[in-house]
């Protein structure tokens, strides 16, 4: 057994592992960003003069680029520096660098800026007061527009025993990864190095060449270990200033943000609202409209996406016999849209929820009933056409459902249990490969990602390689290496470590596998063990060390076999489209939580005195990472369910970028829940695990809120259910 | 102004030349001493990754000055391996698995280091728990640092 379930809790515990944060280098300067004073505007000057005149500063803005920067350059330069227009508060506009971080902080409080202030659009209710009208997707303010539906809509809300409607809305959430955004860059000899806290050093290699114009192979990016990330650190944000700066002052430069700018300009999950209409027949669902306004701030990466991928999420995995789903992306004077933890699914899964309920209590049938009825079971098809695989969201349910009624027995007057349900897919990304390398005394896994503490890197590929291989833990070491050296993988993120790289292992073990038994002219399968301290491969009853089965060339390097894994599976009828990007699940992870609340009726605050998850993962591959994703997302999920809430003033200034003002859960507010982990419905990973990094954090807003109104009779119908809001709802009983 | 501050850190005497009378603790260490172990989060006393031990009693690396811990004895997630009440907690965190990014952990340990000072480990275990409300944890929803806790708690060596 190895010493502890953490493969990195040493070097973490010993306060030795570098993160983004801690990295410098001799010569270093500090960067730091000029930043928009309002959130929308002309940009009449930028004056980085006063900041020249400092000791030791560089500063650069728009200007400076040309200089700085290959003459191929298309478009992008306004996409690093405005120009023109300001499209949110806080949007970078220049950067300076000096000798101290103080010395920085003072450069870019120098440099002067002078905008003419226009009135930001930051309500994304205002835009289309009504709601958006026919015309409205060729509004330059609608950033997405996706449009699908299937069935006799209208025929079954006309013969409906039922209509119930409602609106929700939720709110805007922070990653809050309690490591500040932060790299160190270098250029040297035409050479590009930045060294980052990132979830994709792939992702920033492609994100930042394409923005500065030069070639992927100028470019190294290395991850550092990092201090969490839940979306966040996926895309670039520091990193193309840090390697301005390095470019115009030839030294290394670190650029970080502060903590207050890590909530101003970082990219997340921003508010919705969302309109259900549910047509009900004989008990059963008959037609759903759902109608969907996302705020993508002022772009929306990805397009239809964001919007596409939610209404999946907004339909539920429930039967539907007839739908129509209209989602629009509304630009505000807000920074990007960007991903957050199973992006904007747990808001979703909040209101549909919710929902649910309501139409359940309308039509007086038991919710959890009413759920069972409609949950997909395997061989369902999806709202959009496709096929549903192995889903252990039932099995999930009706263990909920049994703790839930044991639960409900135990309670006093003030508390209620709540249950949700929420589903997930294993997303591929955009493909990745792994190098083994088999050498006498180890197996050494070769790959891009750096751990980014959810352990799907460091203990989820080792216990994947240990399995695939037959080899113990101990033998098996999970190298990284810089864009240069690793083979490409697309990120951590997206629930897809595990199932991308995990395939990839087992692909690059068959590979060594048919190696070896070419070598030793095996008629039996190969298989890998430990005698006397070396690795062996066994074949029938041969024992041969691999140290003997290597060829001169391959002394250091071991045997060395590649895999990788690019697979998407699943299609949806594309006849239920009609407008926008519609995509398919590469599996289906269902989720069942169960909550049990007090609710003071005096103060609205709300204490989770319970919680349990009952999550599909397929096959376990490391029991105690698993079980840690799950109890990590309810905790986080908790926050986006009661506490947590970016708010902007009319002007479009972040009013709370702060841990004071923005409350994350604490130790004392998060009970220790009880997590069971469901397998024998297969997903895509290897083995037929399923990703669990986002699907725990889904259902946990909706069961929180079911239960405050199985609790108090309040039905909240906004995120998060802060104290004001319940008590708020409780008057209107 | 700037002065040299004299210290014991992590159980050695030291004296730091040149500290600038309104450097925080916190840049001191990281950056002057090279010991960033001690991690900065938010550094307006927000999330607790800067925690360290001045004279035994667990403070906010990023809320005070150097100049006012001058002639303490600072301790460091760097120096816990030798502190017996900080080894008890390192030894109960890295046996549970209780941390996942791990940038709040070295705070963690020493809150709970501190905590082991003042109330002995055969305090009530939610005293232990109430301490740990000015630490934040992303990553772990706390369960496995509960668990470490009580792992803590246990009596051995």
């Amino acid at each position: 057994m190895r010493p502890s379930v953490r493969p990195d809790a040493a070097v973490k515990l010993a306060g030795k592992a570098a993160y983004g944060m801690d990295l410098d280098a001799p010569g270093m300067l500090w960067g730091a960003l000029v930043t928009a004073p309002v959130a929308r505007g002309r940009l009449r000057s930028l004056d980085l003069e006063p900041a020249h005149d400092l000791p030791g500063v560089v500063a650069i803005g728009p200007d400076d680029l040309p200089s700085l920067l290959p003459p191929s350059r298309g478009e992008p330069d306004r996409a690093i520096f405005p120009t023109e227009e300001i499209a949110y508060c806080r949007q970078p506009l220049a950067a300076v660098a000096a000798p101290t971080w103080a010395g920085a902080r003072r450069a870019a409080a120098a440099v002067r800026v002078v905008v003419d202030a226009e009135p930001a659009l930051v309500d994304l209710e205002s835009l289309f007061p009504e709601w958006p009208g026919p015309d409205a997707r060729r509004s330059p303010n609608v950033l997405a527009y996706v449009h699908a539906k299937h069935g006799d809509v209208e025929g079954a809300f006309r013969t409906a025993d039922r209509v119930v409607e409602e609106t929700y809305r939720t709110a805007g959430v922070h990653q809050v990864a309690l490591e500040p955004h932060a790299c160190l860059a270098s250029v040297e000899d035409g050479v590009w190095r930045v060294r980052t806290s990132t979830q994709s050093p792939f992702g920033v290699r492609e994100d930042v060449a394409s923005l500065l114009g030069i070639p992927e192979s100028s470019l190294v990016v290395e991850g550092t270990w990092v201090g969490g990330g839940f979306g966040g650190k996926g895309a670039s944000l520091v990193e193309p200033y840090a390697l301005l700066l390095a470019r115009a002052s030839g030294r290394p430069v670190r650029l970080a943000l502060s903590y207050r700018e890590e909530f101003e300009l970082g990219r997340t999950t921003l508010p919705a609202v969302i309109r259900f209409s549910t047509a009900v027949k004989e008990g059963r669902l008959a037609a759903r409209r759902v109608r969907l306004l996302l705020d993508g701030g002022s772009s929306l990466p990805g397009r239809d996406f964001a919007t596409g991928y939610a209404i999946n999420f907004l339909l539920g995995p429930y039967r539907t016999p007839a739908f129509e789903v209209e989602g629009y992306g509304i630009r505000t004077n807000k920074p990007p849209f960007g991903p957050h933890r199973a992006p904007f699914a747990p808001q979703c899964a909040f209101a549909l929820e919710s929902h649910l309920d309501e139409v359940a209590r309308a039509i007086e049938v038991d919710p959890w009933a009413f759920r069972a009825a409609h949950v997909w079971r395997d061989g369902d098809e999806t709202p959009l056409g496709q096929r549903v695989g192995p889903f252990g969201l039932r099995a999930a349910l009706d263990a909920a459902g049994e703790l839930a009624r044991r639960w409900r027995a135990e309670i006093g007057p003030g508390e209620g249990v709540g249950i949700a349900l929420g589903f997930w897919s294993t997303n591929t990304g955009a493909g990745g490969e792994v190098r083994l390398e088999l050498a006498p005394t180890e197996l050494r896994v070769v790959q891009g990602e750096r751990e980014i503490g959810s352990g799907s890197v460091l203990a989820g590929l080792a216990a994947v390689a240990a399995r695939a291989t037959g080899l113990p833990p101990e033998r098996i070491s999970i190298d990284y290496g810089d864009t240069s050296r690793a083979p490409f993988d697309s990120g951590v993120y997206g629930s897809r470590t595990v199932g991308a790289l995990g395939r990839a292992i087992v692909e690059a073990t068959a590979s060594v596998r048919r190696t070896l038994a070419e070598r030793l002219r095996a008629t039996e399968p190969v298989h890998l063990g430990v005698d006397g301290g070396e690795i062996v491969a066994i074949t029938g009853t041969v024992r041969r060390p691999i140290r003997e089965l290597l060829r001169p060339e391959e002394r250091e390097s071991g045997l060395v076999a590649t895999g990788q894994h690019y697979a998407r599976t699943g299609s949806i009828d594309e006849s239920r489209v009609v407008e926008g990007a519609f995509y398919p699940f590469t599996d289906f992870t269902g989720s069942a939580h169960v909550a049990q609340v007090a609710v003071d009726r005096d103060t609205g605050s709300v204490t989770v005195t319970r919680y349990a998850a009952f999550q599909d993962v397929g096959v376990v591959i490391d029991r105690e990472t698993a079980r840690a994703q799950v109890e990590g997302a309810i905790a986080m999920g908790l926050g986006t369910a009661l506490t947590e809430e970016a708010i902007w003033s009319e002007e479009g200034r972040l009013e709370n970028p702060g841990l004071l003002d923005y409350r994350i859960p604490t130790l004392g507010e998060v009970p220790v829940p009880e997590v069971t982990l469901i397998e024998g419905y297969p997903g895509a990973g290897p083995f037929g695990a399923k990703g669990l990094g986002e699907p725990p954090i889904i259902p946990v807003p909706a069961t929180i809120a079911v239960a405050v109104r199985e609790a108090t009779g309040a039905h909240v119908t906004e995120l998060p259910l802060s104290a004001e809001r319940i008590v708020r709802a409780l008057k209107l009983l | 102004m700037s002065r040299p501050i004299e210290l014991r850190l992590n159980g050695r005497p030291a004296t730091i030349p040149d500290v600038p009378d309104d450097e925080r603790l916190l840049d001191t260490l990281r950056w002057r001493l090279d010991l960033k172990g001690t991690k900065e989060g938010c550094r307006t006393g927000g999330c607790g990754a800067c925690t360290v031990l001045v004279d035994g009693r667990s403070i906010l690396a990023c809320l005070a000055l150097t100049r006012e811990v001058e002639g303490t004895a600072v301790t460091t997630i760097e120096g816990s391996a030798s502190d017996p009440d900080l080894a008890r907690v390192r030894a109960a965190f890295e046996k549970v698995g209780a941390l996942q990014c791990g940038y709040c952990t070295p705070g963690f340990v020493m809150t709970l280091g501190g905590l082991l000072k003042e109330i002995g480990r055969s305090a009530p275990i939610d005293q232990f728990l109430r301490g740990l409300d000015g630490n934040l944890c992303r990553c772990t929803g706390y369960a496995s640092i509960v668990r470490a806790v009580a792992e803590m708690r246990e009596p051995g060596p």
